[in-house]
C-alpha cells in the first residue's frame, strides 16, 4: 500500500493535503513533504462522465474525498465503484497517479 | 453609514444571444437601468462590473472602462470585480459601500457574461478557472462533480432521494415559464428528470443550469436623494470567503461561506429568516438549492428537498424560493447572475414581477462562487416595510 504524500509544517507540526505556500495555522514557510499511511474513511464520491479536456482519456472516473487516519482530508480518485459502496467505507491508497492518490475499498 | 436604495434596474434576457457582443449586453442592461432610474449618466460616481471569464471566452478585458465609456459616464472609477459565480453580488456590495461611506451619491452596478458562442470544452475549461487548480484540478474534479459529492453526503445523512430533489427542478423550471427573461422554463415530469443523462452521479442533466449570455444592471443612490414611491432599500449586504478547495470544507454538504454571510446579513438588518418573504438563491445545481436553503436558515438542516417536495418553496408557499426560475431555468451568465437576482428581487418588491409573490416586502439574494470560496448575501426591503 503506497503512502500518501502530504505537507507537514516544521514549526507547528500541522498536516495539510497541499499544495500550499504557507502553513495555514502558523504561517511558517517551512513546509516539508511527509508520507502518511494511505488508510482512511471514504466521505463521498462522484463519477465524472464529462471530463475537462486534459482528463478526457481517463473518463469516466470517480473523484472522492477521504479522511486519512493521519488526520488529513484529501481529494483523490477511486479505483473502482461497485453498487455496494457507501460513504463511510474503509478505503486504502492502492496507487499514485501524477501525485493523485487512487483509493480502493478494503476487502 | 448612509442608507442606500435601488433607483433603477435593467436586464437583457438570459439565454443564447448570438448577435450581442459582451459589451453590448452590458451597455444595454445599464442603459435600461439609467432610464428606469430617470437619472443623468453624469450623476454616476462609480461603476462596479461583475464578470468572471470575459478574458478566456471573448478575449476582452477592461470591460468596466469600456462600458463606462460607452455610457458616457464622467471620469469616475470603473472597476471590474471577479469572484467566479459570485462576481455580480460582489460588484453590488462594492457599489453599496461606495455610497454608504460617502464616496459618491449614485453608483452603477453591472453584471455580464458571454458564453454560448464558445465550445463546451472551452466553457468547461474556463469555468474550471474557479477552482484551485493545483489542489482540486489535478484530481479531475469538475463543478457538477463537487455537487454530486455533496448530494451523496446529503442522501447518506438525511435520506434525501431523487424524487424530492426533482421537486426543486420542477418548481424552478415551472417558475421560469412565467419569466420572459428566462432561458429554459419548462413543464417537466419527475419521470423526464429521472430519465435524463447522468452527468456526475447522482446529478443528471436536468439538475444542471445551462450556459448563458446575459447582463443585468442596477442604479444605486443614497436613500435621501431618492423620491420614489416604490423605493427599495438595501437592508444588508455581506460578502464572505470560504474554503478554496473541496477538502477544505469541514462539512461536504454545507457551505460555511453561506452560513456566515447569512448570519451577518440577519444581524446587519435586524431580521431573521422568518421575516423573509422570498429568496433568490444560487441553484447552479438542484442539490445546491437544497443545501443553500438550509445554510441560509430558510429550511431546517436536512429538510431542504422535503420543503420543495411539500410545495413550501413554491410561489404561494410559505417561503417562495427562486420565483424567477433561478439559475436552473432563468440561466446562468456567470458574472451577471448575482445582479440578475437583485433585479428580480427589486421587481418583486415593486410588486411588478411576472411571477409575483403576494405582499412581498423583504427579499433575500444569495450568490455563491467557486467551490464555495466567495459568497454574498443581500437583503432588500420595501422602504415602507
Ligand atoms: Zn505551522
Amino acid at each position: 500500500m503506497p503512502d500518501v504524500s502530504v505537507l507537514k509544517c516544521r514549526k507547528c507540526g500541522a498536516l495539510d493535503a497541499g499544495p500550499r505556500l504557507l502553513c495555514p495555522n502558523c504561517r511558517s514557510r517551512a513546509l516539508e513533504a511527509a508520507q502518511v499511511e494511505g488508510k482512511g474513511t471514504l466521505l463521498s464520491w462522484t463519477i465524472i462522465r464529462r471530463a475537462p479536456a486534459k482528463m478526457k482519456a481517463l473518463a469516466p472516473y470517480a473523484v472522492c474525498v477521504v479522511d486519512l487516519e493521519a488526520g488529513v482530508r484529501v481529494t483523490g480518485r477511486l479505483q473502482a465503484v461497485d453498487a455496494a459502496l457507501r460513504p463511510g467505507a474503509r478505503v486504502r491508497c492502492a496507487a499514485l497517479e501524477g501525485g493523485v492518490a487512487i483509493f480502493s475499498a478494503e476487502a | 453609514m448612509r442608507s442606500v436604495s435601488v433607483a433603477g434596474i435593467g436586464s437583457t434576457a438570459f439565454g443564447r444571444l448570438p448577435n450581442m457582443p459582451i459589451e453590448a449586453l452590458a451597455v444595454e442592461a445599464a442603459a435600461t437601468g439609467l432610464e428606469d432610474a430617470r437619472i443623468d449618466q453624469r450623476e454616476i460616481g462609480a461603476l462596479y462590473l461583475g464578470n468572471f471569464i470575459s478574458g478566456p471566452l471573448t478575449g476582452q478585458e477592461v470591460l468596466a472602462g469600456i462600458v463606462g465609456d460607452n455610457l458616457g459616464l464622467p471620469n469616475v472609477p470603473c472597476t471590474k470585480v471577479e469572484g467566479a459565480c459570485a462576481s455580480g453580488g460582489i460588484a453590488f456590495r462594492h457599489a453599496v459601500l461606495a455610497i454608504a461611506t460617502g464616496q459618491c451619491d449614485a453608483a452603477l452596478v453591472v453584471g455580464v457574461e458571454k458564453m454560448t458562442h464558445a465550445t463546451t470544452p472551452d466553457v468547461t475549461a474556463a469555468l474550471n478557472c474557479a477552482m484551485d487548480n493545483r489542489a482540486d484540478g489535478v484530481s479531475g474534479l469538475t463543478f457538477p462533480g463537487l455537487f454530486g459529492i455533496a448530494w451523496r453526503v446529503h442522501t447518506q445523512r438525511y435520506g434525501t432521494n431523487r424524487e424530492q430533489v426533482s421537486a426543486v427542478v420542477m418548481k424552478n423550471k415551472r417558475n421560469g415559464l412565467k419569466n420572459p427573461l428566462a432561458q429554459m422554463g419548462a413543464n417537466l415530469t419527475a419521470e423526464q428528470i429521472a430519465a435524463s443523462a447522468l452527468i456526475c452521479d447522482p446529478l443528471q442533466l436536468y439538475d444542471c443550469c445551462p450556459a448563458s449570455d446575459g447582463a443585468a444592471a442596477l442604479v444605486l443612490v443614497a436613500s435621501d436623494r431618492l423620491d420614489r414611491k416604490d423605493r427599495v432599500d438595501v437592508a444588508a449586504t455581506v460578502q464572505t470567503r470560504g474554503a478554496a478547495r473541496i477538502a477544505g470544507h469541514p462539512d461536504l454538504c454545507s457551505f460555511d461561506a453561506t452560513v456566515q454571510a447569512a448570519r451577518r446579513a440577519y444581524e446587519q438588518s435586524g431580521l431573521s429568516p422568518k421575516d423573509i418573504d422570498f429568496v433568490e438563491l444560487h441553484d447552479c445545481f438542484s442539490i445546491a438549492e437544497v443545501i443553500d436553503s438550509e445554510d441560509l436558515g430558510i429550511a431546517p438542516r436536512g429538510k431542504g428537498a422535503v420543503y420543495a417536495a411539500e410545495g413550501r418553496t413554491a410561489v404561494g408557499g410559505e417561503i417562495p424560493i427562486n420565483p424567477s426560475g433561478g439559475l436552473l431555468a432563468k440561466g446562468h451568465p456567470v458574472g451577471a447572475t448575482g445582479v440578475g437576482q437583485l433585479y428580480e428581487a427589486t421587481l418583486q418588491l415593486r410588486g411588478k414581477h411576472p411571477n409575483q409573490v403576494q405582499g412581498a416586502a423583504i427579499g433575500l439574494t444569495h450568490n455563491l462562487g467557486g467551490t464555495g470560496v466567495a459568497c454574498t448575501v443581500n437583503i432588500l426591503k420595501r422602504s415602507d416595510a
